[in-house]
């Protein structure tokens, strides 16, 4: 039911789309004035970007967050405070059958680290034994479509410094991908160049 | 030799936010009344006028208590009585918290927007929205802080600050503004501190537990804290409050807020504005937003025309208003834009509307009074004879010349490297300043060797 509800979300939305440089690029405005950009690879259909702008409580435009996708951290030039280039990097980057987050950059061993799910809290935790790292994060995709968090689902591995994180991706999902895919593709968009765009 | 030591000695580094300049009314911190809102004779800068400030008072409980929306106020007397001080008084007993939009008459007169426009402006200027929004903190307890400075003297500092929880560490890239006010602040390892990511504002929680020592020599006022758990970074609840004018400002145009920096906000639609007030009133009902009425200041409120008095009229009735103080100096005149008489200016119906707090000239006592509290403020020791002979002045032409002459005569007696103004010094100011009617008296005297005086021309019309 609720997967529903997001999914009418989705269809009243309005959506623009065009393809460049080897992504199907798409913008969604919904209703409540909050936007979310999303980038599949051509090839692959594989989301390899998705962010967020939502509307500051006094209705004026936000920043863009990343949801899925690399972010670049140089890109943040903040001369207040910023993470040094050392700490650990937290991304999340989807295949087809699972959720993935990768962090870079974290060289500790594979013992060291724990990841468990809770769904009272409706997210995940990373810990490390050591006290190095530590990090809470959701699943925007089950909480948007209100899909419980299971703890069978959710696996790690670690190699070339990098820890990875899956959690499968439940039947109801992997349907409404299908689905918003295809209704993607049906979407005429332009193909190259400039596009009609709302600035003011 | 020893001379010119002295001389090139480097100057005490003094704290820049401490220096203040003196104004005309700097010297008033507040109403000056008791519990019972009796006016005590001398307090808080306010010298005598006891039941215009008690009447001021009662106006200022109105505003606390926030029910009461679209009452006005006017404050009338004669030059130099304190109307401005009265105001200035209230503003200082409200606040920060309570939003004070002091303006002139005359400010709405501009080329780039309607009076009316720049009227509806000040009004909701004057009306915060205390709201809760959630910002970015990192909150942790300092490991290390390192600050680089760079070999060659000049150029920018570089630092790390490596922050941490029960369950993780992080190191951070400092900016200079960081740097800075790390130092400002005295942060040292063992304290534990907050930082808000978007504004930099660091501020001190304690000092950890973990680093707490038996024989530590500390201030009384340090407090001991737990090291937080968790992620470093946060999101937290703050209150903020904003003006309606800022929320009007940031939604009347799609850049944003970035409308509030350029500074021409030009004429914003009154769709937009009645947007807010229902998204405002949403927000109110459902619990996330308190509405502050605050209070707007028109001095000079002969200045407005008839157009802006009938506008104030209507926005008056609105229950998105302030409380309006207005201020004039003048007796029976005209209403701007009309051939009409009327008591102070104002329209009459306009008058009907509004509680009149009177200010009275100031008897000899009082004068002296403010005078002293003037020397206090501007740093001039006045002998008790000049002090009688600048009050003798105040009141027989006007407090203001007689404050005037304060800073004069104090550089007049430093240049003499006296200590303590005495009597000479100031009729030496007085004679070289004339007051308002030595220098009409003189115009009269040598009206004709002035320039254009060839040809008879009828008075000119200064109304």
């Amino acid at each position: 039911m609720a997967v529903q509800h997001w999914a009418d979300a989705l269809r009243k939305a309005k959506k623009t789309a065009l393809i460049s440089d080897g992504k199907r690029k798409a913008h969604y405005l919904f209703e409540d004035g909050n936007e979310m950009a999303e980038e599949y690879d051509l090839k692959t259909d594989e989301l390899v970007l998705r962010k967020w702008r939502h509307k500051t409580t006094f209705g004026g435009q936000g920043q863009w967050t990343w949801e899925v996708g690399e972010t670049n951290p140089n890109d943040i030039t903040s001369d207040v405070i910023k993470e040094n280039c050392s700490n650990p990097l937290f991304m999340r980057k989807d295949t087809k059958a699972s959720f993935q987050w990768r962090i870079r950059n974290i060289s500790y061993p594979v013992e060291v680290y724990s990841v468990s799910a809770e769904p009272t809290e409706r997210c995940c935790v990373i810990r490390t034994s050591n006290k190095k790292y530590y990090k809470k994060f959701s699943i925007p995709d089950l909480d948007r479509c209100q899909l419980p968090l299971e703890s069978a689902a959710l696996s790690f591995t670690h190699a070339n410094n990098t820890l990875i994180i899956s959690y499968k991706k439940p039947k109801e999902i992997l349907t409404l991908e299908q689905e918003l895919l295809v209704e993607l593709k049906k979407l005429k968009g332009t193909s190259e160049g400039d596009i009609d765009c709302k600035t003011q | 030799m020893a001379a010119q030591v002295a001389t090139t000695k480097v100057p005490e580094v003094r704290d820049i936010t401490r220096i203040e300049r003196i104004g005309a009314h700097s010297h008033i911190r507040g109403l000056g009344l008791d519990d019972a809102l009796e006016a005590r004779q001398v307090s808080q800068g306010m010298v005598g006028q006891l039941a215009s400030r008690r009447a001021a008072g009662l106006i200022l409980e109105m505003i606390k208590d926030g029910q009461i929306a679209g009452r006005a106020v006017l404050i009338a007397g004669q030059p130099g009585t304190g109307k401005t001080a009265i105001a200035m008084g209230i503003a200082q007993s409200l606040g920060p918290d309570t939003p004070f939009t002091a303006m002139a008459g005359s400010e709405i007169f501009s080329l780039e927007m309607s009076k009316t426009e720049a009227l509806s402006q000040a009004f909701r200027k004057a009306i915060g929205v205390r709201i809760k929004e959630e910002t970015e903190i990192i909150e942790g307890e300092v490991v290390e802080i390192q600050i680089d400075r760079p070999a060659t003297g000049t150029g920018a500092k570089v630092g790390k600050l490596t922050l941490k929880t029960t369950e993780m560490e992080t190191i951070y890239d400092l900016g200079t503004k960081m740097i800075e006010s790390l130092s400002k602040e005295r942060v040292q390892a063992g304290d534990v501190i907050t930082i808000d990511k978007a504004t930099g504002k660091i501020s001190k929680l304690g000092r950890s537990f973990t680093r707490a020592r038996d024989y530590d020599a500390m201030g009384s006022q340090t407090q001991f804290v737990q090291c937080p758990e968790g992620e470093l970074q946060k999101r937290k609840e703050v209150v903020h409050t904003v003006s309606l004018h800022e929320i009007d400002v940031i939604n009347s145009r799609t850049q944003g807020f970035l409308a509030l920096f350029s500074g021409d906000t030009g004429e914003i639609k009154s769709e937009v504005r009645e947007q807010i007030n229902a998204k405002v009133s949403e927000w109110r009902e459902e619990g996330k937003a308190e509405i502050i009425p605050g209070v707007l200041f028109i001095d000079e409120v002969h200045m407005l025309d008839i157009e802006c008095f009938s506008f104030l009229n209507r926005a008056l009735e609105s229950d998105l208003s302030p409380v309006l103080v207005m201020a004039t100096n003048r007796g029976i005149t005209r209403i701007r834009g009309t051939n009409y008489q009327s008591p102070h200016g104002i329209p009459i119906d306009m008058l009907d509307r509004l509680l009149i707090i009177a200010t009275t000239p100031y008897t000899e006592k009082e004068t002296r009074q403010i005078l002293k509290i003037r020397c206090e403020e501007e740093d001039v020791e006045l002998s008790e004879e000049a002090h009688t002979v600048l009050t003798r002045i105040g009141l027989e032409t006007s407090l203001r010349y007689a404050i005037q002459l304060i800073s004069t005569a104090g550089l007049v007696c430093r240049k003499r490297r006296g200590t303590e103004v005495q009597v000479e010094d100031i009729k030496r100011v007085y004679s070289l300043f004339l007051d308002e009617s030595r220098s009409s008296q003189y115009m009269k005297e040598y009206q004709d060797s002035f320039l254009f005086n060839e040809t008879q021309s009828p008075q000119m019309d200064i109304s």
